[in-house]
This record gives structure tokens, sequence and C-alpha cells, in this order.
């Protein structure tokens, strides 16, 4: 079966795509919307691009999850800053590779490029979140 | 504006249903809050009715799912959703057409299969459903708010755990619950870890119930009781992560936000509620609550429970029914039992769970989520003794 829903959201999933609100400078992601959630603005956006790094703001380690996931699964909300300046992005992500009792909050997070699952066959790829493993990376 | 009253309630005993459909389970909520009306209730006299469910397991989607188990045809049926506030929703919205003059006996009835078939993101089967709340599924919703407030403000495990031991405590003496046990502060800490920072006992369980409940306008409250309950204020919002306050993570807006117009309703602040019944999915549900509706300052939830006001026989007993915690949350008739408890409370009806600080204003509460997990639901409700 065809699944619209990942396909309209691909910008955000694979290339960390967003609009910022020119009224208020707030980011929408993965939306994108005409009326912003913060002012209300019924006004002008423009592109931005996420930084492929975040901070965490409160994490969780699920351990009861449907047939797919691995456990234990941490998950965390994550702030994600724009690569050109302004307001953070907040933004939900599983994390993978990492030892759940390494997580706390205030760590920095560094968003990867995943296969997340298929769809009758089809791939659908987004970030997840990982913790980084010193800059020579 | 009309003043409303409560002037029946139903409900049928909360538990594992297999043996009844979603109509056994509304017709026995309606024909036990028709019997419940003190000068009795008759059908023909209601001329409006309220269902809430969100319809989890699919058979009872429209208003002809509470028209034909109760009879009530040629009566204008609506169906409401709301995510968890569901029933309080529905009672929200037949008090306001009675107080508009649209109705003057409106029946409110909420129910939920919850066990046939546990649908979506709370036994979702599909990883793409999980997903579109980017992985995000209930316990994990709460749980990050839990893994916040005790960052933040030094909250102990132990005290979210106390949640869950006072409304066990209660449940076991509430008739209508679904689990009937206590347990202590280690037993929560203990039982098997569901998503960091919650445990088994942290989370409600899933329950299959209904519940009814009358309303009926000042004009004609005489003919049905003398002794009404009367719904001093109401309040709806709707909040998100992404944006203002909520983005802090420690609590839910939203509630705040209804509490605020319920309040104002009611010409009252949070210290003259003497008994709730909120919103307790999990405990940290509960502990955030506290704060959210004024009954502690932001940050002493923590302390709150443990100074013991919450309980039964505390100061401001909450969720003497035993919550959702015990009781259950079959979530379209979750908040009308709420309502019903609140009912019976100011009735000082309440029987073994009876608060014992002769209440004269009651408060029910229900958030929920939704919007791929980003946005929170609240609505509030506040009944007073007195006109």
């Amino acid at each position: 079966m065809y699944e619209p829903p990942f396909t309209r959201d691909r910008a955000a999933n694979e290339r960390l795509a967003a609009r910022a609100c020119e009224a208020c400078g707030w980011v929408s992601f993965p939306e994108a919307r005409e009326v912003c959630k913060r002012c209300g603005t019924h006004g002008e956006w423009s592109d931005t691009q996420l930084a492929e790094r975040g901070t965490v703001q409160s994490y969780v380690v699920q351990q009861r999850l449907p047939e797919g996931f691995e456990t234990p699964l941490p998950l965390a909300i994550v702030d994600v800053p724009q690569q050109s300046g302004g307001e953070p992005a907040r933004v939900y992500g599983l994390f993978t590779e990492t030892d759940p009792d390494d997580l706390e909050v205030g760590l920095e997070a560094e968003a990867v490029f995943r296969r997340i699952f298929d769809v009758d066959g089809l791939p659908v790829h987004s970030f997840k979140f990982t913790l980084p493993r010193g800059e020579s990376r | 504006m009309r003043d409303v009253a409560v002037v029946g309630a139903g409900m049928i005993d909360f538990g594992e249903l297999f043996e009844q459909s979603i109509d056994d389970m509304l017709e026995r909520a309606y024909l036990n809050c028709l019997d419940d009306v003190d000068r009795g209730m008759d059908p023909d006299d209601i001329d409006g009715a309220w269902f809430g469910t969100i319809d989890i397991a699919n058979n009872a989607s429209s208003g002809l799912g509470l028209s034909h188990p109760t009879g009530l045809f040629e009566t204008p049926v609506t169906r409401v959703e709301n995510a968890c506030a569901t029933g309080s929703t529905a009672f929200r919205s037949a008090v306001e057409a009675v107080r508009a003059g649209s109705a003057d006996v409106a029946l409110v009835a909420g129910a939920e299969k919850m066990r046939d078939s546990a649908a979506g993101l709370i036994e979702s089967a599909a990883l793409e459903q999980v997903w579109r709340g980017r992985g995000v599924t209930m316990p994990a919703f709460f749980g990050l708010r839990a893994t916040r407030h005790m960052e933040e403000f030094g909250t102990t495990r132990e005290q979210i755990a106390e949640v869950s031991v006072k409304n066990h405590e209660n449940g076991a003496k509430y008739p209508h619950a679904h689990y009937r046990f206590t347990c202590d502060v280690e037993d929560v800490v203990e039982s098997p870890q569901v998503t960091y920072p919650l445990n088994l006992y942290d989370c409600c369980p899933v329950t299959d119930g209904a519940a009814a409940t009358l309303v009926a306008s000042a004009d004609v409250v005489d003919e049905y009781t003398d002794d009404p309950v009367w719904v001093a204020g109401s309040g709806l919002s709707v909040d998100s992560f992404e944006r203002g306050k909520d983005a802090s993570l420690v609590g839910f807006p939203a509630t705040e936000q209804a509490a605020a117009e319920a309040y104002e309703q009611a010409g009252i602040g949070a210290d003259d509620v003497d008994v709730a019944e909120v919103h307790d999915c999990f405990t940290i549900t509960e502990l955030v609550t506290y704060e959210d509706l004024g009954f502690c300052e932001k940050g002493e939830g923590g302390a709150f429970i443990e100074s013991g006001e919450p309980r039964l026989d505390g100061e401001t007993p909450v969720n003497p029914s035993g919550g959702l915690l015990a009781k259950g949350h079959p979530i379209g008739a979750t908040g009308v039992a709420q309502v019903n408890e609140i009912y019976e409370q100011l009735r000082g009806e309440a029987g073994a769970v009876q608060a014992q600080n002769d209440p004269t204003y009651g408060l029910q509460h229900n958030i929920g989520i939704g919007r791929n997990a980003t946005g929170s639901v609240s609505c509030v409700n506040v009944l007073a003794t007195d006109r």
C-alpha cells in the first residue's frame, strides 16, 4: 500500500529541512504550516536548515514496544539549532547505537541518517539520534 | 445563561468485560443513571444527548451508538471525541446546551471497549502508526515529563510512586474499580519497567466501561430532586509543547488554562476545591496536575503528595475513586465516571471513599494527547453543592 504521509515529510525526514516564521522566529519542523503555532501570524516563512547536533531536553527509555522496534529504545525531545543561528527547533527523536545509561538531560545529540522501516517493501528513511563519539567522527 | 445541575449518575463496574458489548455496557449505565434520579426520570423528558467515545474498537461511531442501546430515538444525539478528555468534553457540551436553553434535560453517556481491540498507539501492531508519533507511545509521552520534572525540581522516584500507592488504597475500597488491591512504594519502584522512568504500577490498566450522567436546567430541576449538584464552571483548552509555556515540559498548560476558566466561572480559586477526580493515566500525570490545577506551586507536586494532603483522609482528597490507575480508563467513560464520583461526593453518598471534609466544591479533570504526540487537550469541570 502506498503511504503518502511519509512522502510528504521527506524533506524534513531526510534533509532536516525546516521553516522559520519571519514574524517571531519560531521554527516549524517537521510540519510546514502557513499559520505560526506560536504567534498565530499568517505570514511569511523562510526556508532553513537544521544543524546535525542538538541538546537533549528530556528522555525516556522504552522497554515495551510493538514488534519491529528493538528494546530498550531511548527516545528524547531534542532542541536542534538552525545552521544559520536563531531559535532551535523542537524535535522528537529515537536514539540508535546508544547505551540508555549514558543519557542525561543537557547532553549533545547528533542526528544520523537511518532506514526507519519498510512500508510494503518500500524503505522509509529519517534521522535518529546518537551520542557523538568524539570530534574526529 | 441558565444554571445547570446534575440530577442523576450511573455506571457499571469497570473491568475486563469480554462478555459485554459496548451496547450492553451503555444500556446498563443508562438504566442505572435513570434509577439514580431521586424522583425518577421519564426518558421522554430527555431532549438532547451527548455520547463520548473515541471508538477504539471501531463499533459505535456516531450518535446512533447511543440511541440504539438507550432507545432514545427522535432525540438529537451528538457523538463527541476529544482524546482522553472525551468524557468530560461530552459532559461540558451537554451543560452548554442546557445553559443556552436548547435542552432542559440532557443525557451524557461515555463508553469504551478497550480490551476487544486496543488499537492505535496504545497497543499498536504497526510500526508506521507508532512512527507517525515519531516513536512516542503513551508511557513515553508522559514519561518525558517525569524525567524533566525530576531533573528540574529534584522530584524523587518515590514521590511519584506515592501517587500509585494512594490511588490503589482508594481503589481497593471503591466498588466499581477494575483493580482492587493495595501496594506500597517498594512494589511500584520494583514493578517491571515499561518506559523509564515509569514502571507497570505507574500505568493505568486497559479497562472496559461505561458511565452516564443526567443534567437539568434550574427551571426544571425540582421535578427530579431536592438535592441537585450544580455545575459551577467548565473550561476546555488545547496547547502544544512546540510553543509558549508548554515548551517547559514540566506540566500541561492546557490544564492551567482550562482550570482558570472553570475557576473564574465558579468564582473560586484552587484553594476552594474540597475534592477532585483528576487524570492519572500515569502517576506523573497526577503529580504535575496538582501543580497545573493550583493545588500547590509548580515544582512542588512531589512534596504535595508526600504531605498526605491528597489522601482520602487529607485536606484535599484527590481521586477518592482510585483514579484511572485503579478504577481504570475506558476513555469515553472516564470523564463521565469522574463527574459521577464528584456528584456522589458532594451529596455525601460516596460510601467507603467519602471525603470526610464535608465537601462543597468538587473538581473533575482530564488531559489527553494528540497531534503526533505534540499537543494536549484538557477539560476541567467544577461542581458545587450550592447554586
